[in-house]
C-alpha cells in the first residue's frame, strides 16, 4: 500500500519523467510524438489507478480524468513536423504540473501553480511579436497571477484571500483579468493552446472552490457582475470575430463567465460545475484541433471564409466538425447542455436577471458557432483546393473528444462525485420574490 | 409494456440500415429500411390500442427523485395523447420515407437524406412520448438542428441561408423553453409530469418582479414555454422560418409540415394542466393565434408559388390550432393537427406532381375570367347565400338541442362555431365564384355534403374529446380558464358576423357589376389601399426583409463595439 502523501507526486512524476526522458527521441519527431502520447496514456492510467486512494474534492474528481486524455487528445491531433516537437515536450511537463497543482495539498499546490504561471511567461516573452503588442497584457497578467500566488503564501488574510481570488481570475477567465486567457489561446506554440484551455480553467476552479464558501457579501456581488459584464462581453466579441482562434478564446470567456456567476451566487463549487469546465475546455480543445487541421492544409494565416464546401470534399472531417459544433452550441445530448443545465438547475441563487443573462449567451454561441463552422463546411465547393481528408492520428483525437463529450452528457453526475445539489428553495415556499 | 421502447429502436435501426454500408446495395438498404419504419407504424397503432384499454405505460430509466439523474433522465410517459401522436407521425412516417425513396433516387446525398428523415422521426417519437420536461427540450432542440441539416441542398446559397435563420430563430424560441423550464423548476422543485401538474395545483406561487407587479408562477412559466411553442409552430412573430425553409426537399415538406410543425401544439396539450391554470397565458395564445390566422391566410392568399402558398397556409392553419388551444379546446386543436397533417402531407406529396403538370399544360392553374363571368349562376349563389347565412343557424340550434354542448356556458365552443361559419362561407364563395353550377342536384349535394361533413365533424370532435381527455370536468375547466371578458366576446361574435354578411354582400354586387357610392377620394383611398395590402401582403410583410435589417443592425452594433474597445480584434 502506497503512502497518500506519495500519490501527488507520483502522477506528477509519471509525465515529468516521460518528458525527461523524451531528449532521446529528439531526431525522430514521430516516435517522440508516440511516445509523447504513451506518456499521457500511462497518465491517465495511474490517475484512474490512484484515484480512488485520492481525498475527493467538493467538485470531484472529473478534471483530474480530463487532464491527460486532453494532452494526449491535443498532441494526436498535430502534425509530425519537427517545429512542434518543444510543444510536445512542454505539453507533459504542463501535465505533469497540472496533476500536481489538483491533488497536492494547498501549499505545494500553489508551488506548483507558481511553477506554470512560470513557464508560460517564459513562452508568451518567447513567442511575443511586435506585431502583436497586445500580448504584453498577456504577460502583465500571468505575472500578476504569480504575484498573487506570492502573496497568498506570504500574506495573511484577508489580502492572501483576496490575492487567492485574483489569481483564480486569471486561470479561469474573467473581465477585466482574461488577456492571459486571451493571449494563451492565441499565442502559444503548437498543440499547447488545445490543452492549456482545459487546463488552466480546471486549476481556476480547484483553487477557486475552497474560496466560494467564504467570500463576503460586497465581493460576491461584485464577481456576479464581472461573471455577467464577462459572459455579454465575450459572447459580443466572438460574434464580431473573423479569427476563429479568437472567436474560439471569447467564446470559452463568455461560458467560464457563466461559470464563474453559477458559482459565486451559490457559493460552492459542485461536480457540475467540473462538468461544465470539463465539457467547455474539451469543446474548445476540440475546435482549435479542428482548426489547425485546417492551418495544416492550407495555411497559417487562411481566412475561413475563403475555404468552404468542405462537407463534400472532406466528409469525416465535416462530421466530426459539426458534432463538435453541435457540443459547442450547448445542444444535447453533450456534455455542455448538461453542464449548462446542471449548472442552472442546481444552482441555489433565484431565477434571477443573471439566469436571463446567461441564456442569452448561451443562445448566442449557437449564432456565432454555427456561422463559423457554416462557412467552412457548406456552400459551394473550391475545386481550385487540394483536399486531404483526416489523417488517421487526427480522427482518432477528435472521434475521442467527441465520444468524451458524449459521455459527459449522458453520464449521472453521481459518477463524477458526490453530488450535494439541494432542491431549489423556490419548492418549498409559497411566494418568490424576482431578484432584480 | 416495454414492447413500445421497440418503436423508437425500429426508427434508428432504420436510420443506421440507410447510413451503414456499401453504395452498391443502396437502393436495397432503402427498401429493407421501409420495414422498420413500417413495423414502428404497426407498433404505435398497437400502442394506441393498448393505451386506451388499460391506461399509460410509464417506464423511466431513472430515479425521478434524486436531482442528480436530472441531466439526461430517459423515460417515457405514454397516455392517449402521446399514443395518438405516436401513430400520426409513424404513419405520416412511413408513407414520406417510401415516397422519398423514389423522389430522391439519383440525389447525390440520397443516403444522407433517408437516414436523416428516419433520425427526425426517432427524435419526433421520443419528443411526444417523453417522461419529463427535460427529455422532451432535449429532442426538442434537436430537432432545431434536424430542420437545419434536413434543408439537404447546402450548396445552394438561398437554401444554406434559409436553414441558418431556420435554426436561429428557433434557438430564441428554445432559449424561451429553456428559461421556462429552469424557472418551472426553481419554482415547483420538479419536471415530472403529473408531480409538476400536482404541485402547480396544489401550491400557487407568486412572483414578485417589481412592487405592485406581480405574477402568479403559472403564468410566468407557461408564457415562456409558450414561447418555445411559438417558435415550432410557426406563430407571428416568430413565422419567418417557415416560408425561408421552402427550398428544401418535398418530401421534407410533407414531414414538416405533418408533423414537425406540430411539436407546438402537442407540447401545449402535454402541458394543459399547467396551462389551464393561466388564463392570461391562454389569452395571450388565443390572441397570438388569430392574429397568425389572419395574417397567415391572408398572406397565403396573395403568393404566386405553390409551395409558399401551402406553407403560408400552414402557418395560418398553426394560427389556428394555436387560438384553439387558447380557447381551451385542446383536444380540439390536437384533432385540428391531425387532420390538418394528413391533408397537408397529402398536398405536398402531390404538389411535384401539380408542378409538372403546369409546366406541361400552359392553361393549369389558370382559370379564364371571360368564361367564369359568362356561366353566372343565380342558382350558385342561392345556394352559397342559404350555406353562409341559413346553415349556420341550424348548426347552432342542433349543437345545442341534439348533441347537448353547453354553448351558453362554452364561449370557447360558441367562437369555434363562428369561426367554421366564417371559414366556411369563405370555402363556399371561393367555389361559387370558381366553378358555375347551374343544376339543383349539384347544388342540394353541395349542401347535403357540407352539412354532414359539419355534423360528422362535431361528433367525431365531440368522441375525440372525451377519447383524450375523459374527465369532462377537466374539460370544462380549460374551457372556463380561457373565458374572455364579455365584451371581448360578444364583439368577436359580432365582428364575425358582420365580416361575413359584408363579404357576401361585397362579392355579390362585385359578381353583378354592382358597385357601392362613394365619393370618388374615398374611393381613389379604398382601392389605393387594397393594392397597397396586396403588395404588403404578396411581399409577406416585409417580414424577411426586416429580419435581415435587425441582422444586420445587431452587427453593425457589435462590429462597432468591437472597433471601439481595446482588444485583440485589430
Amino acid at each position: 500500500m502506497i503512502d497518500a502523501t506519495l500519490i501527488p507526486w507520483i502522477l506528477a512524476g509519471v509525465p515529468l519523467l516521460g518528458a525527461a526522458l523524451s531528449p532521446a527521441l529528439w531526431s525522430q519527431p514521430h516516435r517522440l510524438m508516440a511516445w509523447s502520447v504513451g506518456v499521457c496514456a500511462v497518465s491517465l492510467a495511474t490517475v484512474v489507478g490512484f484515484a480512488g486512494s485520492l481525498t475527493t474534492p467538493p467538485e470531484g474528481l472529473l478534471l483530474l480524468f480530463l487532464l491527460p486524455l486532453t494532452a494526449g487528445v491535443s498532441l494526436l491531433g498535430q502534425p509530425h513536423h519537427p517545429d512542434h516537437r518543444a510543444s510536445w515536450v512542454l505539453t507533459l511537463i504542463f501535465l505533469s504540473l497540472g496533476l500536481g497543482a489538483l491533488t497536492s495539498q494547498p501549499v505545494i499546490g500553489k508551488l506548483f501553480l507558481m511553477a506554470i504561471h512560470g513557464f508560460v511567461i517564459v513562452l508568451l516573452y518567447r513567442h511575443h511579436t511586435e506585431l502583436w503588442p497586445i500580448s504584453w497584457w498577456g504577460l502583465g497578467a500571468y505575472t500578476l497571477g504569480a504575484l498573487c500566488l506570492v502573496l497568498t503564501l506570504v500574506g495573511a488574510p484577508p489580502l492572501s484571500s483576496m490575492a487567492a481570488l485574483l489569481a483564480c481570475t486569471i486561470l479561469l477567465p474573467v473581465v477585466p483579468f482574461h488577456d492571459g486567457h486571451l493571449t494563451a489561446l492565441t499565442r502559444l506554440p503548437g498543440n499547447l493552446p488545445s490543452f492549456m484551455v482545459l487546463l488552466f480553467p480546471a486549476l481556476g476552479l480547484h483553487s477557486l472552490t475552497p474560496l466560494a464558501a467564504t467570500l463576503p457579501e460586497p465581493v460576491v456581488w461584485m464577481m456576479s457582475f464581472l461573471a455577467l459584464a464577462g459572459t455579454v462581453y465575450g459572447a459580443i466579441k466572438a460574434l464580431a470575430q473573423s479569427r476563429v482562434r479568437l472567436l474560439l478564446a471569447y467564446s470559452s470567456l463568455s461560458l467560464f463567465s457563466m461559470l464563474w456567476w453559477c458559482v459565486v451566487t451559490s457559493r460552492s463549487a459542485t461536480p457540475r460545475a467540473a462538468l461544465f469546465v470539463g465539457a467547455v475546455g474539451l469543446v474548445m480543445c476540440g475546435l482549435l484541433i479542428a482548426w489547425q487541421i485546417i492551418r495544416t492544409r492550407y495555411g497559417d494565416d487562411v481566412d475561413p471564409q475563403a475555404i468552404s464546401g468542405l462537407a463534400s470534399t472532406m466528409p469525416q472531417y465535416a462530421v466530426l466538425l459539426s458534432l463538435l459544433a453541435l457540443a459547442a452550441m450547448g445542444l444535447p445530448p453533450f456534455g455542455v447542455f448538461a453542464g449548462f443545465m446542471g449548472l442552472l438547475l442546481s444552482s441555489t441563487a433565484a431565477f434571477s436577471a443573471g439566469i436571463v443573462v446567461l441564456v442569452s449567451a448561451w443562445l448566442a454561441a449557437s449564432w456565432y458557432i454555427l456561422g463559423l463552422v457554416q462557412g467552412l463546411l457548406f456552400g459551394a465547393r473550391r475545386t481550385d483546393l487540394r483536399h486531404a481528408d483526416l489523417l488517421q492520428t487526427e480522427l482518432v483525437s477528435l472521434i475521442i473528444l467527441v465520444l468524451t463529450l458524449l459521455a459527459l452528457g449522458v453520464m449521472p453526475i453521481s459518477f463524477f462525485g458526490p453530488d450535494r445539489a439541494t432542491p431549489p428553495a423556490g419548492a418549498n415556499s409559497g411566494s418568490l420574490a424576482w431578484n432584480r | 409494456m416495454s414492447f413500445v421502447l421497440l418503436i423508437p429502436l425500429f426508427l434508428l435501426a432504420a436510420a443506421l440500415i440507410v447510413l451503414i454500408g456499401p453504395d452498391d446495395t443502396r437502393d436495397l438498404r432503402a427498401k429493407i429500411a421501409a420495414y422498420p419504419i413500417g413495423a414502428a407504424c404497426c407498433g404505435a397503432i398497437g400502442t394506441l390500442s393498448v393505451v386506451a384499454m388499460q391506461g399509460p405505460i410509464s417506464i423511466r430509466f431513472y430515479d425521478p427523485g434524486s436531482v442528480a439523474s436530472l441531466v439526461f433522465p430517459i423515460g417515457f410517459y405514454i397516455d392517449r395523447l402521446s399514443a395518438v401522436m405516436m401513430t400520426l407521425i409513424a404513419g405520416v412516417s412511413t408513407l414520406i420515407f417510401v415516397y422519398s425513396t423514389g423522389y430522391m433516387y439519383q440525389d447525390r446525398h440520397v443516403r444522407r437524406y433517408l437516414a436523416l428523415i428516419c433520425f427526425t422521426d426517432f427524435v419526433l417519437i421520443c419528443m411526444v412520448s417523453s417522461a419529463n420536461l427535460m427529455m422532451l427540450f432535449l429532442f426538442w432542440q434537436i430537432l432545431s438542428y434536424l430542420l437545419y441539416l434536413l434543408a439537404h441542398n447546402h450548396e445552394h446559397p438561398a437554401t444554406l441561408k434559409g436553414a441558418f435563420n431556420t435554426f436561429t430563430l428557433l434557438r430564441v424560441a428554445d432559449a424561451a423553453f429553456l428559461a421556462g423550464i429552469v424557472l418551472a423548476y426553481h419554482v415547483y422543485g420538479t419536471l415530472e409530469f403529473q408531480e409538476l401538474f400536482a404541485r402547480a395545483t396544489e401550491r400557487p406561487v407568486v412572483l414578485s418582479f417589481w412592487p405592485g407587479l406581480d405574477i402568479s408562477a403559472a403564468t410566468a412559466v407557461t408564457l415562456l414555454i409558450f414561447i418555445g411553442a411559438m417558435g415550432k409552430s410557426a406563430q407571428f412573430p416568430l413565422h419567418f422560418w417557415l416560408p425561408r425553409s421552402l427550398y428544401a426537399p418535398t418530401p421534407v415538406h410533407a414531414l414538416l409540415h405533418a408533423g414537425i410543425i406540430n411539436a407546438g401544439g402537442f407540447l401545449i396539450n402535454r402541458l394543459a394542466p399547467l396551462f389551464g391554470l393561466s388564463s392570461t397565458t391562454l389569452h395571450v395564445a388565443f390572441a397570438v393565434g388569430t392574429l397568425t390566422a389572419i395574417l397567415g391566410a391572408t398572406m397565403m392568399l396573395a403568393q404566386n408559388d405553390i409551395k409558399k402558398t401551402l406553407g403560408f397556409s400552414t402557418i395560418g392553419q398553426m394560427g389556428y390550432m394555436i387560438m384553439e388551444c387558447g380557447l381551451g379546446a385542446f383536444s380540439l386543436a390536437v384533432f385540428h393537427l391531425i387532420a390538418h397533417g394528413l391533408f397537408k402531407a397529402t398536398v405536398f406529396l402531390n404538389c411535384g406532381n401539380v408542378i409538372h403538370k403546369a409546366r406541361q399544360e400552359p392553361h393549369v392553374p389558370h382559370a379564364d375570367p371571360q368564361e367564369e363571368e359568362e356561366n353566372f349562376s343565380p342558382l350558385a349563389w342561392s345556394t352559397g347565400f342559404v350555406t353562409t347565412l341559413v346553415i349556420p343557424l341550424v348548426i347552432l340550434l342542433v349543437t345545442h338541442g341534439v348533441l347537448r354542448i353547453p354553448l351558453l356556458e362554452s364561449q370557447g365552443t360558441v367562437i369555434f362555431l363562428f369561426f367554421i361559419w366564417l371559414t366556411s362561407s369563405q370555402a363556399i364563395l371561393t367555389l361559387t365564384r370558381l366553378r358555375a353550377i347551374a343544376s339543383w342536384k349539384v347544388s342540394s349535394a353541395m349542401l347535403l355534403t357540407l352539412l354532414f361533413i359539419v355534423f360528422v365533424y362535431l361528433f367525431a370532435v365531440e368522441s375525440f374529446t372525451a377519447f383524450l381527455y375523459p374527465d369532462q370536468a377537466e374539460v370544462a375547466s380549460y374551457f372556463q380558464a380561457a373565458d374572455l371578458p364579455n365584451w371581448m366576446f360578444d364583439g368577436i361574435v359580432l365582428m364575425a358576423t358582420i365580416m361575413t354578411i359584408l363579404s357576401w354582400c361585397y362579392l355579390y354586387m362585385q359578381a353583378h357589376g354592382r358597385t357601392i357610392w362613394m365619393p370618388q377620394w374615398v374611393s381613389r383611398w379604398v382601392q389605393g389601399g387594397r393594392n397597397g395590402l396586396y403588395v404588403l401582403f404578396m411581399n409577406r410583410l416585409y417580414a424577411d426583409e426586416l429580419y435581415q435589417l435587425l441582422g444586420r443592425t445587431v452587427m453593425r452594433i457589435v462590429h462597432r463595439f468591437d472597433k471601439r474597445e481595446r482588444g485583440w480584434s485589430r
